[in-house]
């Protein structure tokens, strides 16, 4: 029985420039969707229920076949989604803040999906405020995970180029599941955000495997690269597994928390393979055979 | 004989951690603590020492601020603090003293807080220009010492309520505003907000004719006020009548010179006619007018939170006591109530205090709620979507190595890692939430990515002949593993301490789960692997 292997890549065949094209074009496109998503909706994503304020309600499915036609009639706000857990048989009622007060809008949800006999399951409620402030501690949060990753990278490396490419792969695979979030329709969640930091901590495993199989190891450039490259990309796919089967799992299951986390994290760990082994293998490249003689 | 142990000490080291989170686990010196009044089955959830956070076990978790505003660095004059709120309090229109107070923090001064809701940020700017003390400036919030009580009076209404196992904290967010966190597990969203959202302020009043008011009727306020009771009595049903009592005792001491509480009541019920030597008032109140009705006598009123929730005259031989002035001595009172619902949330209120501010939940604040049944979903749920990565992960590993000399220990060891973690879930009693499920299939994921490291640095460049060749190996891959690691816990910091729903347990768990990862298990890997490689 033989072992799967990594595929080599014969990196001679492509010019730096090549090599860089396609990750550079992706991070482009990626902070266009984003910029034209801030252009037009004022907001970087489609912020979910945490940051916009408002209640989510889980109503149980009590077998009678008409409870979708009941959320939808039973409130005196228009639902502003409902979704159906077949798997947990119930419905996720979401209703956005309104721009009027929603002083005791819970309370007042709950009354009424009682007095029409739906069955709670759980209520979630976030006022508007305090979605501005968990919005504006997610961003800071970030923002200072991805400068403390930076500043060890540099750390580790004390080389520049080396060391940016390692954070410019970075900052790009946080840019493109974010891009892919808003044209796949994903909300914004605190799930989401803890993706990206994982994705932070994540894709510069294997930019410092290679970084430190080019630079720390012995060895010609292209066999280096292939070395770090089977290790790197059996990680990285083993991650993806993982991250997959639990985003379809958590999806049946109606677990948003676990959902939002594997998708963003398969995303992300996607980019991560072409930021790595395109974007990153190129710099390191230039810098190895070009930026070291000047 | 000392020489295996000090040839295997990684993997010993391992199996000694393995043992312990067992330990921690299973036996029941560390089982959870029991709450007043719960037995120790109701304490253990399941078979294991692991607590199950609101949305694995069902609950409610409310998260708001302290309504009211604070003016900072105010300086005294001299005054005592009393003196300096009470002049601020005088004004504000309609504000009442006791919802203004001050807090010398310095020599010269300190802070000075309205608690009143309907008190605007400018309303008390301009009473504080008005007082003529000097401060630096108004922020929304109240002092520590307001939010410290406030954190004490919530856990007590929750115990008095017979809540077990709330839970109350402050948290703080990154623009400094400070919130409260409650925690009630088992309990249903409108019970705990009906619980908080009241201030619980307890106060007897007395309504009197006088034929100079439009309705006539006026009203002596706080004649009684919440610290004025003692010895109080859980609420009781009235006998052969539909209404209810708690009975309390009215404090009858006093320091040298003062009234106390009791005389002080004692005196005002003769002075407005509830109690006459004849005896007792018969009280006529209409509720909705908030009047007394044609003809009636003077009327108790108890007042929950500004609202009168019953009117009642008072028994003759009370009365009479009163009268002749030996009521006092004991101090003993009902304070009676339309429905046992209402006696019990006046009881609770006397008890466990007055919040100093209100809850501002609807405003500003969170709250969630989650049914037990749901939860326990979410248990089964998350359980089997974390097998399922394992086995996504396992899978993988496999089909890569095909050796399951290599790739079975990986695997064993990978849920070593969280089997230590869930070990110490237990010892701290840290409540599993999804969050926290989260984080342990993030470790699952880190930690095979570097067992998967060190196989392949061990087992590249040829056949691993010895010790040396095996050692430097091993401690080339461990520079890119604590490089790797280090990343993921600068990465994950920020959410430890941010208060960002609860992910600060996935963030906890991941962080812990990366230094077990590095301290223990991938050494032990790499021994393992070292004994099953290496040709002696």
């Amino acid at each position: 029985m033989t072992a799967i292997e990594v595929p080599e890549v014969d990196y001679t065949e492509y010019s730096n420039r090549q090599l860089v094209l396609v990750p550079l074009a992706v991070l482009v496109l990626a902070i266009v969707v984003i910029g034209g998503w801030y252009a037009v909706t004022g907001a970087p994503a489609t912020l979910g229920l945490e940051f916009t304020g408002g209640v989510e309600l889980r109503i149980a499915d009590d077998g009678s076949g008409d409870v979708e036609e009941r959320i939808e009639t039973t409130f005196d706000r228009e639902p502003d989604s409902i979704r159906a857990i077949p798997a947990d048989d119930v419905y996720v009622v979401t209703f956005r803040a309104g721009d009027d007060d929603p002083d005791g809008l819970a309370s007042d949800l709950e009354e009424q999906a009682d007095a029409a006999d739906l069955e709670t399951e759980a209520i979630d409620q976030v006022s508007a405020s305090f979605a501005t402030d968990t919005a504006r501690t997610a961003v800071f949060g970030i923002g200072l995970a991805f400068l403390g990753m930076s500043v060890l990278v540099f750390a580790l490396f004390r080389t520049f180029v080396p060391s940016i490419a390692v954070v410019a792969s970075a900052f790009s695979d946080l840019v493109i599941p974010v891009a892919a979030m808003n044209l796949l329709g994903i909300e914004m969640t605190l799930g989401i955000v803890a993706a990206l930091l994982m994705i932070i901590g994540y894709s510069v495993d294997s930019d410092i495997l290679l970084n430190n199989s080019v630079l720390r190891r012995t060895g010609e450039f292209y066999e280096s690269v292939n070395r770090a490259m089977r290790t790197g990309v059996t990680m990285t796919v083993t991650s993806i597994a993982a991250m997959v089967v639990m985003a379809i799992v958590a999806t049946v299951f109606g677990i948003g928390l676990l959902r939002d986390i594997g998708i963003i994290l398969t995303i992300g760990l996607c980019a991560d393979l072409m930021n790595t082994y395109l974007l990153n293998v190129a710099l390191l490249r230039w810098y190895k055979f070009e930026g070291v003689k000047r | 004989m000392f020489e295996p142990i000090k040839e295997n000490w990684r993997v010993l080291l391992l199996v000694v951690v393995v043992l312990g989170a067992t330990v921690a686990l299973f036996a029941p010196q560390f089982a959870p603590q029991t709450a007043p009044g719960e037995s120790q089955g109701d304490a253990t959830q399941g078979v294991t020492n692991l607590q199950y956070g609101l949305d694995l076990a069902g609950g409610t978790r409310v998260r708001a601020p302290l309504l009211g505003y604070t003016a900072t660095n105010v300086e005294f004059d001299g005054e005592n603090p009393s003196q300096v709120a009470s002049d601020v309090a005088a004004e504000l229109d309609e504000t009442s003293a006791r919802d203004v107070s001050a807090v010398q923090t310095t020599e010269e001064g300190g802070e000075v807080e309205v608690t009143d809701s309907s008190v605007s940020e400018e309303e008390f700017r301009a009473a504080m220009d008005a007082s003529g003390y000097a401060y630096d400036g108004i922020r929304s919030g109240v002092t520590q010492e307001s939010r410290d009580a406030a954190e004490q009076v919530i856990q007590d209404k929750i115990n008095e309520a017979g809540l077990s196992g709330g839970s109350v904290q402050q948290v703080q967010s990154v623009t400094g505003e400070y919130f409260l966190l409650i925690e009630v597990p088992g309990q249903g969203r409108q019970d705990v907000i009906d619980l908080l959202e009241e201030r619980g302020t307890v106060q007897i009043a007395i309504a009197y004719p006088d034929s100079s008011a439009e309705d006539g009727t006026a009203v002596e306020e706080n004649v009684l006020i919440q610290d004025d009771f003692e010895d109080i009595g859980t609420a009781s049903r009235q006998e052969g009548g539909p209404g209810a009592y708690v009975p309390v005792s009215v404090v009858n001491e006093a320091p040298e010179g003062e009234q106390s509480p009791a005389h002080r009541f004692q005196d005002a019920a003769v002075e407005y006619e509830v109690a006459s030597a004849s005896g007792g008032a018969r009280c006529d109140y209409d509720m909705d007018a908030d009047a007394l009705g044609e003809g009636s006598d003077s009327c108790l009123l108890l007042v929950v939170d500004g609202e009168v929730v019953n009117a009642f005259g008072m028994e003759d031989g009370l009365a009479r006591s009163m009268a002749e002035g030996s009521w006092a001595d004991s101090g003993n009172f009902r304070l009676t109530t339309t429905s046992f619902s209402d006696a019990q949330t006046i009881s609770i209120n006397l008890r466990a205090g007055a919040l100093p501010a209100e809850l501002d939940i609807s405003g500003q604040g969170t709250s969630s709620t989650i049914s037990a049944s749901q939860g326990e979903n979410f248990r089964l749920y998350s359980a089997i979507t974390g097998v399922f990565a394992v086995f996504a992960v396992a899978g993988m590993v496999f089909l890569r190595y095909r050796e399951p000399k290599v790739a079975l220990p990986m695997i064993v060891t990978a849920l070593a890692e969280v089997y230590a973690l869930l070990g110490f879930a237990a010892l701290v009693g840290y409540p599993l939430e999804l969050a926290v499920i989260a984080g342990f299939i993030a470790v699952v994921g880190t930690g095979v990515d570097d067992l998967v490291i060190i196989a392949d640095e061990v087992m590249s460049e040829g056949e691993v002949n010895s010790r040396t060749v095996f050692d430097s190996r091993f401690r080339r891959a461990f520079w890119v593993i604590g490089a790797a690691a280090a990343t993921t816990i600068v990465a994950m910091s920020p959410l430890m301490v941010l208060s960002l729903g609860d992910l600060s347990g996935f963030a906890i768990f991941t962080i812990l789960g990366v230094l077990i990862g590095v301290l223990v298990t991938r050494p032990a890997y790499g021994d393992i692997l070292r004994r099953l490689l290496t040709i002696r």
